[in-house]
């Protein structure tokens, strides 16, 4: 397993600098087993996205974070502080988006907002947040006369009244339409646009691809890889796909194919995968300089694609 | 310290406001309890209790102040608390750093409030519409009642709203745990008679029955009801370590 590809054992540990630092964390339910022992760091000023199908172990990481549970075992530091021990100190820095998590049935927008903004020592102002989440026009609306997505962004608003220096959000848009869904993301892009620390979970991959600065593959318990989505695809083992059209020369059986490279023509397009793309374009244009193919035509780079590690890692399951 | 009182008095404004905003709620408590009053109330003017000059609604009207009381703490604060939990709105709370004292002190405040608002209009539309008003060396004796009325009910409030199991639930269990017990407890029948002799019994175990007693005292005079007030005591300290030991904030 490449559990220690996200961070680095010869650190002392310690929370230095990162806004959550997570060594060796684990938690059973009874004899279930459902963290095995998890690493990661979120840097400051970061969006971090737990990535990874229901039951990898998503929430109970994050509800760990959050205070609510006490870990079986490992250490856990969020903005320096262990949550398990100072969950009140924690609650004053960090603001939380639970999966489900209601309103009271007859407030408004604005007056929910603004008790919300009395918890904290020093609250964002109301008209701030009601921007940041984009729901200034509903702020006299009954929260339950909101829409789910409206609803979500108000969750945002509420995690935001004390201006927390980090933020979690567990699976932000699951079950929204496309709109809605848009529009939560232009809402973190927003508080990301604050400064604001992110930590999301999410099981979807365009959502990671879109929001994170750095995705942490979990399944079963454990991060199976870390890093940006170039780093998680290059880390899996997926090659760089490189393509352009068949020369006729090559096609008629004119030209030898390259040395060292696992070209396939196939058709009008040849195709090669690579871990290294830069050596083998270099080897292939010299392949093309030498036997007079000019620049070939629709030459394309595609570099691996985070559905693509998420899916070999996701089949490969047990 | 005072940042908690000044929190839980926000929070119980916040409560207050939504309260009087949601038709169901107000409507119930205080439509309900006022209609009960002029109607039953307006079929007993002129007759007596059986064998004395006591006005029937001289013994009736403190039978609904017990009936307002119980009906804004017990049945309000249960069932509102069932709903908090059931929605996620306690477990959100949980997120903030707001501190559990304020904001369950909110809640209390908030009832408490409602309380002694049902108890005025009863008491002034009693007196208004049937004449009926406390004796005058008794009006300790009847703000004690409703004070320690309020505080047992609230407390078994609270213990109720950990049995439910949902938020359509709340109302309804809410009023089906007491309604009968009001009712063969003679809250809404001066004359009501005819029990069964065990049944008797268990009716005057429950706290209804004792906080009735209680503030009818205080209007029409009766033996001195000691028991009732132990009654509700041992009642309050029932429902309060139920509600301690059982209370969730996420169901």
């Amino acid at each position: 397993m490449m559990t220690d590809i996200c961070v680095t054992y010869e650190q002392a540990p310690v929370a230095d600098g990162s806004a959550v630092y997570v060594r060796d964390l684990r938690m059973s339910f009874g004899a279930k087993e459902v963290l095995r022992g998890v690493d990661f760091d979120v840097r400051y000023g970061e969006v971090f996205c737990l990535l990874g199908p229901n039951g990898a172990g998503k929430t109970t990481t994050l509800e760990i974070l959050e205070g609510f549970r006490s870990p079986t075992g490992g250490v856990v530091r969020v903005l320096g502080l262990d949550p398990a021990a100072q969950p009140g100190r924690l609650r004053e820095r960090a603001g939380m988006v639970l999966q489900e998590c209601g309103f009271p049935r007859q407030a408004r927008v604005a007056e929910l907002i603004d008790v919300w903004r009395t918890y904290y020592p020093n609250p964002r102002p109301l008209g701030d947040l009601l921007e940041v989440v984009e729901l200034t026009e509903m702020r006299n609306t009954q929260v339950r006369k909101l829409s789910g997505g409206q609803r979500r962004r108000l969750d945002f608003a509420l995690a935001l009244a004390g201006d927390p220096d980090l933020i979690f959000l567990d699976e932000p848009t699951t079950g929204f339409d496309p709109e809605a869904r848009r529009r939560c993301w232009a809402a973190i892009e927003n508080l990301r646009g604050l400064g604001k620390t992110i930590l999301l979970t999410t099981h979807y991959l365009d959502e990671a691809e879109r929001l994170a600065d750095r995705i942490a593959i979990v399944r079963d318990g454990r991060i199976e890889l870390c890093g940006t989505t170039h780093e998680v695809a290059t880390r899996a083992g997926l090659a760089t796909r490189i393509s352009f059209t068949t020369p006729s020369a090559l096609r008629r059986g004119q030209v030898p194919l390259p040395d060292g490279i696992d070209l396939a023509v196939r058709g009008s397009e040849s195709v090669c995968h690579t871990s290294n793309a830069a050596m083998t374009l270099r080897l292939l244009l010299a392949w093309a300089h030498e036997h007079r193919l000019g620049d070939l035509d629709g030459l394309a780079v595609t570099a691996p694609r985070l559905e693509d590690t998420y899916l070999q890692l996701t089949r490969d399951q047990p | 310290m005072t940042r908690t009182i000044r929190l839980a008095a926000r929070q119980a404004l916040l409560e207050q406001r939504s309260f009087w905003r949601s038709a169901e709620y107000a409507l119930f408590t205080f439509a309900f309890p006022l209609m009960i009053l002029l109607l039953i109330g307006a079929a007993n003017v002129g007759s007596h209790l059986p064998g004395t000059h006591i006005k029937n609604t001289t013994v009736f009207v403190p039978g609904i102040l017990a009936f307002g009381v119980i009906v804004a703490s017990y049945v309000n604060l249960g069932s509102k608390v069932a709903v908090l939990r059931h929605d996620g709105v306690l477990k959100r709370i949980r997120t903030t750093p707001l501190p559990s004292g304020a904001y369950i002190g909110g809640l209390l405040v908030s009832t408490l409030a409602t309380a002694i608002l049902i108890t005025a209009a009863t008491g002034l539309i009693g007196f208004l519409a049937f004449g009926a008003r406390p004796r005058p060396g008794e009006l300790l004796a009847l703000g004690g009642g409703l004070v320690l009325g309020t505080v047992c009910f609230g407390a078994l409030g609270l213990a109720v709203s950990s049995v439910i199991t949902s938020s359509e639930s709340a109302g309804p269990v809410a009023y089906a745990s007491f309604l009968p017990i009001a009712i063969i407890s003679g809250v809404f029948d001066p004359t009501f008679s005819g029990l069964p002799d065990w049944l008797s019994r268990l009716v005057a175990a429950f706290p209804v029955k004792a906080l009735a007693e209680v503030l009818q005292n205080a209007y029409a005079v009766r033996p001195f009801p000691a028991w009732d007030f132990v009654n509700l005591g041992l009642w309050t300290a029932a429902g309060a370590a139920f509600a301690i030991w059982r209370f969730r904030w996420h169901s």
